[in-house]
């Protein structure tokens, strides 16, 4: 078991020197850095950024607009969620709504929303538009998956309401939202950077992509990739761990 | 004061299960309901233990009675260790030092002690059913309903299970009534066995069985031959 493990880490490892080293061959071919830098050339430009003046305005802007975005459609998606599971005339009433806003391209509604809104706003808003999906209705899966047997059992036992809510419901719920949050967060990001791309805050992760582009410092786009890249790992991990610390039982 | 049923009528998809059905039961004995699969057991037990409403008839004993139900399924909460799923049903019922107390009690005597902690995902089949046995027998009550909590298990777990169950209830002798279409369940555990016929429901067979349950096994001695009739009046 531990062989095999260490070993498939070993495969994903080399999957990882694999893709630089294609990289590199890229850029050995290319032998332009206004097309593709070579790797190394890359991770100066990538580690030059955090010492980079600017560098937490813009992050940080970025990761505010997607935790904001991502608190918002949070509460949003929770509180459908728990009513579309509850009640299937809600479900019936909000699922072509989900549906719809599944299926529109994420550049319409940026397209849409700099019309609508302040160019800072329109990222928030289209993390919160791509996130609040995935969590209402994992949230609502969640509520319709509880074990109405283990309802009965509580009941007959008079455990009380406000018991089999807390103890019962929330638990069962909540790998549901753990499992909601960690993929809204994963489309969160790349929704929010494509917001900052076309809408051109003043901070932000997908502004100096733009720029960077722009003047062809293509290094600059992929180190700001690089960075993005690591920001949704970051979250995704912590909500893995979270997950680890707080939902114990499963086997 | 004893526990009776009279006059049951209950239609379930268009059957009559129950058709002005009577029967009793005697306090502080183990009885069995034993009938054919689809013949209204279960549906009698949650009658029996207010889950669903008959159509009309009288319960009388029930109501003053407190309750504890050991269902076909352990119904465990997946969250909550074995300890936990314990005490879940009992923090209305006593203070929190009893409350573990009377878990750990229980825990010993359906010898969990190494598997308090575990969650059960981590338990068997029959070790789940051990858990759910415990939680019915930690519960302050005084009747136990049970739903065939035998179950699924080989004749060995049966057995054992069994053993643990006759230990508590020798312990602490509360009405017991469950329900089973399995003839070695009935004669495992039964001190009253009544066979059930086919929908709607009247009484084959009443039998009593005064046999200390460490005498009971299973194609031996007396119980062969009440096999037999129980055989007989279930196939009828």
């Amino acid at each position: 078991m531990k062989i095999s493990f260490t070993g498939k880490q070993y495969i994903s490892l080399a999957s990882v020197l694999f893709m630089l080293l294609v990289w590199k061959i890229l850029s050995l071919h290319f032998k332009s850095d206004f097309v593709l830098p070579s790797p190394e050339k890359t991770l100066i430009t990538t580690l030059s950024l955090f010492t980079d003046g600017k560098f937490l305005a813009t992050a940080g802007t970025t990761v505010s607009r997607g935790l904001i975005g991502f608190v918002i459609s949070g509460i949003l998606g929770i509180g459908a969620g728990i009513l579309t599971g509850v009640n299937q005339y809600v479900n019936a009433f909000l699922r072509p709504i989900l549906v719809t806003i599944r299926s529109i391209p994420v550049v319409s509604i940026i397209l849409l929303a700099l019309i609508w809104l302040h160019p800072g706003a329109v990222p928030v808003f289209i993390g919160m538009l791509t996130m609040f999906p995935f969590i209402c209705t994992n949230v609502s899966d969640g509520i319709r998956s509880i074990d109405s047997e283990l309802v009965v059992m509580a009941t007959f036992y008079k455990v009380s309401r406000k018991r089999i809510v807390g103890e019962l419901y929330i638990p069962a719920v909540m790998p549901f939202i753990v499992s909601g949050a960690s993929s809204a967060m994963g489309i969160g990001w790349r929704a929010i950077i494509i917001g900052e791309v076309l809408s051109q805050p003043r901070y932000g992760i997908g502004t100096m992509m733009q720029n960077a582009q722009t003047f062809l410092n293509v290094d600059a786009v992929i180190a700001w990739t690089i960075i993005a890249v690591l920001i949704s790992y970051l979250f995704e991990k912590s909500i893995r761990l979270a997950e680890k610390k707080f939902i114990t039982w499963r086997a | 004061m004893s526990l009776e049923v009279k006059a049951l009528y209950k239609n379930f998809d268009n059957i009559s299960l129950f058709s002005d059905f009577n029967i009793s039961f005697h306090e502080g004995t183990i009885t069995c309901i034993l009938g054919p699969s689809g013949c209204g057991k279960t549906t009698l037990l949650n009658i029996m233990g207010g889950i669903i409403e008959p159509d009309s008839g009288q319960l009388s004993g029930f109501n003053e009675k407190s309750v504890s139900y050991i269902f076909q399924d352990p119904r465990l909460l997946p969250w909550k260790t074995v300890k936990e799923n314990i005490e879940f049903v009992l923090k209305r019922e006593m203070p929190a030092e009893q409350r573990h107390k009377v878990a750990e009690q229980l825990i010993r005597l359906m010898e969990l002690e190494d598997f308090a902690g575990y969650y059960p995902s981590r338990l068997s089949g029959g070790m789940r059913q051990r858990v759910s046995i415990a939680r019915a027998f930690a519960y302050p009550s005084d009747l136990i309903l049970m739903d065939e909590p035998l179950k699924g298990l080989d004749i060995k777990l049966k057995l054992n299970l069994v053993r643990m169950f006759s230990k508590m209830w020798q312990a602490d002798k509360r009405t017991v009534i469950f329900v089973t279409h399995d003839i070695d369940e009935a004669l495992l555990l039964g001190s009253d066995v009544v066979v059930l016929s086919r929908p709607p429901a009247n009484i084959v067979l009443n039998r009593q069985i005064d046999l200390p349950f460490e005498k009971r096994l299973p194609d031996s001695g007396p119980l062969k031959e009440m096999k037999g009739s129980l055989m007989q009046a279930l196939g009828n």
